[in-house]
């Protein structure tokens, strides 16, 4: 009979453990964040004149604004309209990413050249200047924040794919298959997408981050959402009108959130290129 | 980070262990200095506007007595200060003087005209004007100018409505006739808000360089940022006793802080921020009919206007016992003491205050079972158990509008929005520019502001004939009846007659477009202005003011001064 003992300091020693354990850790805050997204009462939505600004205390654990509205379920909400939003948005940046990478180093040539012009356009241009401009062009709104957020988070992750294929089709497996006679598209099917997998899901979660920023950032200068949304950005534009008041809780509260969520999803990153990729963690 | 540290003790030579240690150490202490520095500065910056000191006061800016007064204002007329195309519209065009003027009582009283009469049939105005009135370049103002002016004015068919008049005609140098198409009681408010412009110097860039014989002067107008001016040396009232006023261009929240750093004598400042206090600054508050409400379209859903092509018409606010339990059920003391901290006031008609102000079409708000009464006598029921009343199949939902850069409006429209939830009706919140509410206030409900010294207003709001595409009756609303007075009301010969067809308009004891009547409009609160200024500036008592404009609070400049100018005076 063998005992397992499972001190403190040997998990801390073991990495691969650790990995798990924080991925586990941040997909279970993600996942309480969304459950409590979507349980949480819409009654703290409402306005109650006689409770407006509240500083937090037991009732209100995040205090309560200037139309009486319940902080915590703002904020809730917000975070949950931002992964939501970041969601969307990073998934289709990956995509568009995974593509043109592929298409780009598979294809070589002609569009390997229009595609690192591509790439090479959208990185020279400045980011929020850029995002501003492409989700006013297609019309505000969430719908313009998800295509601003999601036409211009791609350029990174192309590159990256577009090296790994270049470096892959290089490998004498692939060259094998190739003389055998397999079809480019059963290359990529095959031999390439697999290797990507790993790429694409690192690079998305490590896009999250970038996609919520960008979202608050276009929500906090009044692009697009309605300014009674509870969107993190807009909660925090609006605090700036009272912080002069002395009204802290406004801003620090939903700025602090906005911060963790953020870090959380760099953690989450991290951790997963460390488990698919054991090289690291070996070394 | 291991590559690194072997790099290192590489440098430092044969690598005794002990080195090694140290060096990687120095590394670590080298990042956790770096984390701490970029930790704390992330903490002062979040933290740094509430450890701000509150006003130090560069007094070499502020020097005893100021040089100019400092005004911070909200965007200046960017049309330019042409008075035919609708500066000074609400009066008190600065630049320009007016043929009548409204005294500190609101009393109208003679300003560039000597003498005015107006013919029985009340279709022609003879206007007798002063002789020693100046333009800034020394000319006389003539019987000429003010005609051409009222003509211009007609022609130019800008925001200056001047649609009533026929025409203008000087008969000497001092002596001219208005003709008007029709008698029309409100016409001698447009003469207290016109500004004569001089013939000779009349323009294409008039309005970027305005001459007239106002009690100021133009120095310089950088757009967007300031406008500087000076008292007319040529003015023929009473000299001003601030001579030179520096108007900066600022939103709320640069102007507030600008305030708060002594940057500014006088600002006007958002409802929500005037409990605070500025250090050496005093605030006053102005009454205004500056009011806020719900306009409801009043015809049934499906309809297109045919010469703009937009939907008119909303199913659920054309019932009229929707538009009642409304106008019933909003508490409207409570929104003045929630969202404008107590700094406005209650209001059920658009003229709240002003003599033509109809008392008897008052109801009690705030009232839940009257309104839930109506509902039921109706036949509004909750068949679904919802939570949303429905009749014959159609929900009471609707949407309401508001301009998404105003808070104030914002506020307001959330809150009418939870309140009427409680009776059943659920109205979606959205928050759009102009240009998009201009499109959709014919069958939406839009929370509008209005608000003018000039009861043409409410003939404009409620009049059918006004209905095509213009802002003001918006909700297509109609009554005959209504319409009746309100036409009595416009020809009316004399005030007083008027103000009893202005009165009976609102509520005749049958109908009228108050909530007792029709409940056309849902009117909520009239804001009151609220401003802080310098405590050394000495204002008086500030008249009731228009709609917000930016230019507001100039109406009673002439009386302003310095504490300090009494006191070496003395």
């Amino acid at each position: 009979m063998k005992t397992v003992i499972v001190t403190y300091k040997t998990i801390l020693r073991n990495k691969r453990l650790t990995t798990i354990l924080s991925i586990i850790l941040c997909i279970l805050v993600f996942a309480g964040l969304s459950i409590a997204g979507f349980t949480i009462s819409e009654k703290g939505l409402r306005t109650d004149l006689e409770e407006r600004n509240l500083s937090p205390d037991a009732c209100h654990i995040f205090g309560t604004d200037w139309l009486g509205r319940d902080m915590l379920t703002r904020i809730v909400k917000g975070l949950n309209l931002s992964l939501k939003i970041g969601l969307i948005a990073a998934g289709i940046s990956t995509m568009i990413a995974v593509m043109l990478g592929l298409c780009s180093a598979l294809f070589g040539g002609m569009v390997d050249f229009v595609i690192i012009w591509m790439i090479d356009l959208f990185m020279s241009l400045p980011h929020l200047v850029f995002l501003v401009l492409i989700s006013f062009a297609a019309g505000g709104g969430a719908k313009g924040v998800v295509i601003g957020v999601a036409v211009t988070h791609w350029p990174a992750l192309a590159r990256v794919i577009r090296a790994e294929v270049l470096q892959l089709m290089n490998t004498e497996y692939i060259q094998i298959a190739s003389k055998l006679g397999q079809s480019n598209t059963g290359i990529m099917t095959h031999h390439l997408l697999p290797h990507i997998v790993p790429q694409f899901l690192v690079g998305m979660i490590l896009l999250f981050p970038h996609a919520i920023l960008h979202e608050a950032g276009l929500s906090f200068i009044g692009m697009g959402l309605s300014p009674h949304t509870p969107a993190i950005g807009i909660i925090l534009s609006e605090s700036m009108r009272h912080l002069s008041t002395g009204y802290w809780w406004l801003a620090v509260i939903p700025g602090a959130c906005l911060l963790f969520m953020v870090k959380l999803f760099d953690i989450l990153g991290e951790n997963i290129r460390d488990w698919v990729n054991p090289k690291i963690l070996r070394g | 980070m291991r590559v690194e540290i072997k790099k290192d003790a590489g440098r430092v030579g044969t690598c005794p262990h002990r080195l090694k240690k140290v060096v990687s150490m120095q590394k670590n202490n080298r990042t956790d200095h770096l984390k701490i520095m970029i930790f704390m500065s992330v903490i002062i910056i979040t933290l740094s506007p509430l450890l701000a000191p509150g006003s130090e006061k560069p007094d070499a800016l502020l020097s005893v007595p100021p040089h100019a007064l400092i005004v911070a204002t909200g965007s200046i007329n960017p049309e330019g200060f042409d008075p035919t195309q609708g500066w000074g519209r609400y009066g008190n065009p600065l630049f320009q003087s007016t043929l009548l003027r409204r005294d500190e009582h609101m009393a109208i009283v003679p300003d560039l005209a000597e003498t005015y009469t107006l013919s029985s049939d009340g279709l022609c105005w003879h206007i007798r004007i002063r002789k020693d009135a100046l333009f800034t370049d020394g000319t006389k103002v003539t019987a000429r100018d003010v005609a051409f002016t009222c003509n211009q004015a007609a022609k130019s068919a800008g925001k200056t409505d001047m649609s009533l008049l026929d025409t203008a005609v000087a008969t000497s140098d001092h002596d001219l006739s208005i003709y008007l198409k029709h008698a029309a009681s409100t016409f001698i408010f447009k003469l207290t808000t016109l500004g004569i412009v001089p013939e000779h110097a009349y323009g294409e860039d008039y309005a970027r360089n305005p001459m007239g014989s106002g009690p100021y002067r133009l120095v310089k107008w950088d757009e967007g940022q300031q406008l500087i001016v000076e008292a007319n040396p040529l003015y023929y009232g009473n000299k001003p006793m601030i001579t030179r006023i520096v108007f900066m261009e600022m939103n709320e929240q640069t102007a507030f802080a600008a305030a708060k750093a002594g940057r500014v004598h006088l600002v006007r400042v958002p409802q929500a921020l005037a409990i605070q206090k500025i250090k050496g600054m005093k605030r006053h508050i102005a009454k205004s009919v500056d009011n806020r409400g719900l306009c409801f379209p009043v015809l049934p859903s499906g309809q297109k206007n045919t010469s703009t092509g937009l939907m008119v018409g909303n199913s659920v606010t054309a019932d009229l016992s929707i538009r009642k339990a409304i106008n019933y059920v909003v508490d409207r003391q409570a929104l003045v003491a929630g969202i404008l901290e107590g700094f406005g006031s209650p209001c059920q008609a658009p003229a709240t205050g002003l003599p033509w102000d109809e008392e008897g079409a008052r109801i009690q708000d705030g009232d839940l079972n009257t309104a839930r009464k109506i509902l039921k006598q109706d036949g509004w029921q909750d068949e679904d158990q919802d939570g949303v009343l429905s009749k014959n199949g159609l929900k009471a939902m609707f949407t309401i509008y508001y301009p998404a850069d105003d808070s104030i409006r914002q506020a307001l429209a959330i809150a009418v929005s939870d309140r009427i939830r409680e009776i059943g009706i659920q109205a979606d919140v959205i928050g759009k520019s102009w240009d998009d509410i201009y499109k959709l206030m014919h069958a939406n409900v839009v929370l509008f502001g209005f608000g003018s010294l000039d009861p043409l207003e409410i003939y404009r709001l409620y009049r059918s004939s006004s209905t095509t595409d213009d802002v003001y009756n918006a909700g297509c609303y109609q009554n005959p009846v209504v319409d009746q007075y309100l036409d009595q009301a416009l020809y009316a010969t004399s005030e007083k007659e008027a103000i009893s067809f202005w009165k009976k308009a609102q509520w005749d004891g049958q109908t009228g477009f108050t909530a007792k009547g029709d409940a056309a409009w849902c009117w909520l609160v009239n804001l009151d202005h609220t401003y802080f200024a310098d405590e050394r500036l000495v204002m008086g008592e500030l008249p009731i003011e228009p709609h917000e404009n930016g230019m507001n609070i100039t109406a009673t400049i002439l009386s302003w001064k310095w504490i300090d100018d009494q006191t070496t005076s003395r």
